[in-house]
């Protein structure tokens, strides 16, 4: 839920993004559709329903005109609506006669001196039984609803007979609809983007997972994806996880075979340094120097194999105070005449965000190292820190209290590919391949003076939370 | 002092016995880790050099067996793989300590050496009882400084009594320490060398208990009082 923020504010041409502008853009466009479709269906029902009560009117003036003694002249009595008295009242009606000399006209009282005009003229197709619907400008320049029908009386004549109203109320029924139609549409699209947000989100949260978990992987918190997954994404990360292993299978494969070379390779130069060593002749002075250079190269070139089969390899976690516990068991038969404490004071349980074999490799280099030139006794404080990042760092001091080592030295020391330049095996102190380690995990390792003024190396690692 | 060796690469086998046997140590090999597993099962070695990459059986299963059927004898692992994680692996199932291939025959002996004493309970790599020293660096006795000419079965008898001062030896235990299993054991021929022994020390540092076997103790001290 932390990550609301991201929801709001999806990143151009990402799915969440696309997916949001879509269903937007469609939600609104058929809300539109809707919006108008509705609008002239009301309409259209407005307008029969005013259609209706005009008819009723032109009903009752079609009756009395056709009961009339004498059609042309009657004047209707039965309509009972005072609008149709009064001048200019917006209700109008009008009789005319088509046949005849005369084409008398006769209108209600509203209309004055006014007449209408006629909606055959205006081209107007005329409907059932010959009725004619529209608009048309009335007297006061007013919109006026307007139905006329033709009737025959027979012997009588043709007569045009015209009811008019005017449309205020109408149109404003419909303004009020088509402003609540417009409120409730905008409400339910506003309803709906918030919907497809909701949607986007929650669809497309196992895919943030999945990539959680590679993060993780990648950090080295786990091993595999884990949890569940829909349908669609679930071959997805269970791919991931096959890919995961198949990448470790491989730098196992090549971390074996590095293995097995060093093997196949250190027998036979024990056996001709061997051999050598044992026959004082020049020759075999010469083979003894050059199955020596051999040693050192291999092992200095087997350690760097081994480190780049390492660099594709990720997703590892380890915890550090088993491989100190057993390390030092080790140191304690290696070095039985020292001792060698580790010092815990904050009770950490620290995991290390790399393979178990590498940190052993860096311990037990820098405490084999301590070992070597304390006079006694060498201590190994464990601490927790953090770098600038905010990341969790392990920090491993190992003090001895042997000569210590000038500041000079120090850099030196610490040089990448040292060991090759030396001479003499062992005279260096084998700290290059653990500098390099470290910095194949973002760590570093660094030289003081220790308390008891002998040499402290200080290894920072990063760890998992 | 009888040793076990066990590594499978003919050559390197051999030169590890030839050196081994050179510097006074009676040596049984063996090419696979099923026949290393059998003799360090059956035979009481004084230490054994064990190689790690066998055929057959690997040398940490061959030794964690061991240690598991109560074997205690101290065993020196050789290995190609040299990295900390190997060596915690071979530590944490039974090793006494490791030597990394390609290596000096002397550091093999050095390490041999420290390992017997320090199995023996011995600090020093000189062994000293009344005016005999042994020093097992050198491979030399001293009787009041002057150096004895010994043949290689007589330093390894001496040597073998002289790490386990105090304590009365069988003939039977004698014979098991000092001769490889291909030699014809005889345990009278123990007694022979005893006399030879005790003839070219001059002085009177190894007692017969009658029964029982042998014992070295300073010159004049009461051997029950020991």
């Amino acid at each position: 839920m932390i990550r609301w923020p991201k929801l709001w504010a999806p990143h151009r041409g990402s799915i969440a993004f696309r997916l949001f502008v879509s269903s937007t853009f469609w939600s609104l466009v058929i809300l539109l559709g809707a919006g108008i479709a509705l609008s002239a269906l009301y309409r259209h029902t407005a307008e029969a329903d005013f259609d209706n009560r005009l008819d009723v009117y032109m009903h009752a003036l079609i009756a009395d005109v056709a009961t009339a003694d004498d059609p042309a002249t009657v004047m209707p009595t039965h309509l009972g609506e005072p609008l149709f008295e009064i001048s200019l009242s917006g209700w109008y009606w009008q009789i005319t006669r088509l046949d005849g000399a005369d084409k008398a006209i006769r209108t209600s009282r509203s209309l004055f001196t006014s007449h209408l005009p006629r909606l055959a003229d205006e081209g107007l197709p005329s409907g059932e039984g010959g009725a004619r619907q529209g608009y048309v400008i009335g007297p006061d320049a007013r919109v006026l609803r307007q139905v006329e029908r033709v009737i025959d009386v027979g012997a009588e004549g043709n007569y045009l007979v015209q009811v008019a109203a005017t449309t205020g109320d109408m149109e404003a029924n419909i303004d009020k609809f088509q402003l609540a139609l417009a409120a409730t549409f905008l409400a339910l699209a506003l309803a709906l983007i918030g919907t497809s947000a909701l949607q986007v989100h929650y669809g497309l949260e196992p895919l943030r997972r999945l990539q959680e978990g590679v993060g993780d992987i990648r950090r080295g918190g786990r091993e595999h994806i884990e949890g569940t997954f829909p349908a669609d994404i679930a071959p997805l990360a269970a791919e991931l996880n096959l890919l995961i292993d198949a990448n470790r299978a491989i730098v196992e494969r090549a971390r074996t075979q590095v293995g097995n070379l060093a093997h196949a390779l250190k027998t036979p130069l024990s056996i001709i340094a061997n051999e050598s060593d044992a026959d004082p002749a020049q020759f075999s002075a010469k083979v003894r120097e050059q199955a020596h250079l051999m040693r050192d190269q291999v092992s200095f070139y087997l350690d760097r194999a081994r480190m780049a089969a390492r660099a594709g390899a990720f997703g590892r976690s380890t915890d550090v105070l088993p491989v100190l516990e057993s390390l030092l068991r080790t140191f304690g038969k290696i070095y039985p005449e020292r001792s060698v404490h580790l010092a815990n004071p904050s009770g950490l349980a620290p995991k290390f965000a790399g393979e178990q074999q590498d940190l052993e490799e860096m311990f037990g280099n820098l405490i084999d190292n301590a070992c070597k030139w304390a006079a006694g006794t060498v201590v190994i404080t464990l601490s927790e820190s953090r770098d600038a990042a905010a990341r969790n760092l392990i920090r491993v001091d190992i003090d001895d209290d042997g000569p210590g080592l000038p500041e000079a030295l120090r850099t030196a020391a610490l040089a990448r590919g040292r060991r090759l330049d030396e001479t003499k095996p062992g005279s260096g102190l084998g700290l290059s391949i653990v500098v390099e380690l470290a910095e194949l995990y973002h760590g570093t390792l660094s030289l003081a003076t220790s308390p008891q003024k002998g040499l402290r190396a200080s290894l920072s690692l990063p760890g998992i939370e | 002092m009888r040793l076990l060796v066990v590594e499978d690469d003919r050559d390197l086998n051999r030169q590890l016995v030839t050196a081994l046997e050179q510097a006074g140590y009676a040596v049984d090999k063996a090419f696979d880790g099923e026949e290393g597993f059998f003799l360090g099962e059956t035979e009481p070695y004084d230490a054994v050099v064990l190689d790690l990459g066998l055929p057959g059986r690997d040398g940490i299963s061959v030794l964690s067996e061991w240690r598991k059927i109560g074997r205690k004898m101290p065993v020196l692992i050789l290995t190609a793989r040299d990295r900390w994680s190997d060596k915690v692996r071979g530590f944490d199932s039974g090793a006494d300590d490791y030597v990394a291939k390609p290596f000096h025959m002397e550091e093999i002996l050095a390490r041999l050496r420290a390992l017997v004493r320090r199995s023996a309970g011995l600090a020093s790599s000189e062994l000293a009882c009344g005016p005999v020293r042994l020093d097992t660096k050198a491979g030399r006795v001293l009787v009041e400084g002057n150096p004895i000419k010994l043949t290689s079965h007589e330093f390894r008898l001496l040597s073998y009594l002289m790490h386990h001062t105090g304590r009365v030896i069988s003939r039977t235990e004698l014979v098991e320490h000092l001769y490889d299993q291909d030699f014809d054991r005889d345990s009278n021929t123990i007694e022979v060398f005893v006399g030879r022994l005790r003839k070219k020390l001059g002085v009177d540092v190894i007692q017969t208990i009658r029964g029982l076997g042998y014992l070295v103790v300073e010159p004049g001290s009461n051997p029950s009082g020991s």
